[in-house]
């Protein structure tokens, strides 16, 4: 059940550079890798351009997959809850309004992430307050409060959305759908900062959350500075999902399936479940994203409809398994 | 390993929110002793074990170990030489029961990581001791309560604690792996001269297997000293509020004997 050592990360990359490829190759033009590669002749000159485009959207899919999956991992182990995802606890609608409301008040895009950062942490604070009960986080609660969180942050997307000039409310659609459509070559460089904070932050809390995931109480008997890293793991954790919805909108599900898979493949050690959710994320994001474009070509499907998709039965199943 | 450090909790104050668990609790636990604690559900018995395993902050009073003020002493220091056993570990993910027993080399290693070539030998010399080396790849979520109790007490023995604190260790064992769990726990004690601090509901442990006894009320001390001298009708009716005999079995052991409640 847990596969290891070197030939466990090159299938990994193997797979990642596989959907990267096909990421690149699929849509209204279909792309052969070669042409991309020479660049020779006249379709390799229109390959090329087409490819310009493309190639930002496929890093933008990897980077948005890597932050939301990390994400989704930290959340597991840190509340000992295979259903945490920054999309059902409300964090990734918290972004949204975030972002939303700053891209509204004007502020230059390139900056939202810090908006959503702002949003997702407001929303993850509120939720777990709400679901605190006697000093501990109550499973039930925390799934209802991100419900509702998700309603209310709905409500304000909504409300700014009908009140808002039609330019304004494509903008607002974005936000609540989750696209990747709109990837400039700034935008996956503008995102790597704030994915390399927040994923050093969780790679280096990794031995703590395997305390944590056995119990709160456990990492605290075994010498962990329990508040403390909760709140280093909720923020960095704030940060990825922030930062992902700032430049791709919400996108559901690839926190809760990608660690779920990941899991099965390799045991639940956080040092190699964190990084193998990572890669897994951008491959998952990367080749749903391909699906998007390819199955009503030239037409796109939102990604989001396609990661819910996969993920609202998984969803139901991880539920009936819980107990 | 050092010896056991002599911990002295004065006025101990510990509370959930705006429910009171500890009330002032005064005690004195010597290096290297069995002290069983008693007392009615909600007395506080948990609490104290959580106060000084460091899960449960206390907010008031004093803990000191060897005269040092717990607080003073970083975390990962205390809890290289204090492990806690809960009563129950639901284990939501698949844990591989060896690398649960690593777990208690973590406040030993950088980071919390700890799985060098050392702490691996240590972690199966502490479950051969307890007698579920043959565990060491099963999920330790899928095994018996039995079995997962000695797991988690040889984590104990891995994390070389010269203090165990145990909670409940026997409750929900069926007789035999009762006798397995409290003839490791015997053996492995005396074996490394550790202190044991161990809540129980059974009577009857405490008599047999106890240096002392604490019996606790409303996050008090009610009664303390040896089984002897702290289990007796009276003390017994003041704890439980239930009328108990405390008579000797034909090997000439001391029981207690519920009779039944006292008052209305």
């Amino acid at each position: 059940m847990r596969a290891r050592g070197p030939a466990l990360w090159l299938t990994a990359a193997a797979i990642l550079g596989g959907c990267l490829v096909l990421g690149v190759s699929v849509g209204g033009v279909r792309l052969s890798p070669l042409a991309v590669w020479s660049g020779a002749g006249p379709e390799g000159e229109t390959a090329r351009l087409i490819a310009s485009i493309r190639i930002p959207r496929v890093a933008l899919a990897a980077l948005v997959g890597a932050c939301l999956a990390l994400a989704g991992a930290a959340l597991q182990a840190l509340l000992k809850n295979p259903l945490a995802d920054p999309f059902l606890l409300g964090t990734s609608g918290g972004a949204a309004t975030g972002a939303a409301l700053a891209s509204l008040l004007g502020v230059s895009p390139l900056l939202s992430p810090g908006a959503a950062f702002a949003g997702a942490v407001v929303s993850s604070v509120g939720v777990a307050a709400l679901a605190r009960r006697g000093g501990r986080l109550d499973l039930q609660r925390l799934l209802l409060g991100g419900l509702i969180a998700n309603a209310f942050f709905s409500a304000v997307l909504l409300g700014v959305f009908s009140l808002a000039s039609s330019e304004t409310a494509r903008t607002m659609l974005f936000w609540m759908m989750g696209s990747l459509a709109d990837a400039s070559p700034q935008k996956p460089l503008a995102l790597l900062p704030y994915a390399v904070v927040g994923a050093a932050a969780l790679l280096g809390s990794a031995s703590r959350l395997n305390l944590f995931s056995v119990g709160e109480e456990n990492a605290a008997a075994l010498g962990v500075h329990t508040e403390r890293s909760k709140a280093v793991i909720f923020l960095a954790s704030s940060l990825l999902t922030g930062a992902a919805v700032a430049f791709a909108g919400v996108i559901g599900f690839v926190g809760l399936l990608v660690p779920h898979a990941a899991r099965s493949v390799v045991g639940n050690d956080q040092r190699t479940l964190l990084p193998l959710s990572a890669i897994s994320g951008a491959a998952l994001l990367v080749a749903a994203d391909a699906v998007s474009r390819a199955v009503a070509a030239p037409a796109e499907l939102p990604i989001g409809a396609v990661t819910a998709a996969i993920g609202a039965p998984v969803f139901v199943y991880l539920l009936l398994r819980t107990p | 390993m050092t010896a056991p450090p002599r911990i002295e909790a004065r006025a101990l104050k510990a509370a959930y929110g705006p429910n009171p668990a500890l009330c002032g609790l005064d005690a004195v636990f010597q290096s290297g002793e069995i002290v069983a604690i008693l007392g009615e559900n909600g007395s506080g018995k948990s609490t104290l074990l959580k106060v000084i395993a460091r899960i449960v902050a206390p907010d008031g009073g004093e803990l000191l170990f060897d005269g040092r003020p717990l607080a003073a002493i970083p975390r990962r220091d205390t809890a290289r030489r204090v492990a806690y056993v809960a009563q129950s570990a639901d284990l939501v993910f698949p844990i591989r029961s060896l690398d649960l027993v690593l777990q208690g080399r973590a406040p030993h290693g950088r980071g919390f990581s700890a799985d060098s070539p050392e702490d691996r030998s240590l972690a199966l010399e502490a479950m051969r001791a307890c007698d579920v080396a043959g565990l060491a790849d099963r999920d330790a979520s899928a095994l018996s309560g039995g079995e997962r109790r000695r797991v988690f007490l040889a984590r104990a023995l891995a994390q070389e604690a010269e203090v165990w604190l145990l909670d409940e260790p026997t409750s929900g064992l069926d007789p035999r792996h009762r006798i397995d769990f409290l003839d490791v726990l015997v053996r492995e004690h005396r074996a490394r001269s550790t202190t044991v601090l161990l809540v129980t509901h059974e009577v009857d442990l405490a008599l047999s297997l106890a240096d002392r006894v604490l019996l606790l009320r409303a996050g008090r001390v009610l009664a303390s000293g040896t089984p002897q001298e702290a289990l007796t009708p009276g003390t017994l009716r003041e704890v439980f509020d239930v009328e108990a005999r405390v008579d000797r079995d034909a090997d000439g052991h001391r029981r207690v004997m519920w009779v039944g409640r006292t008052g209305p």
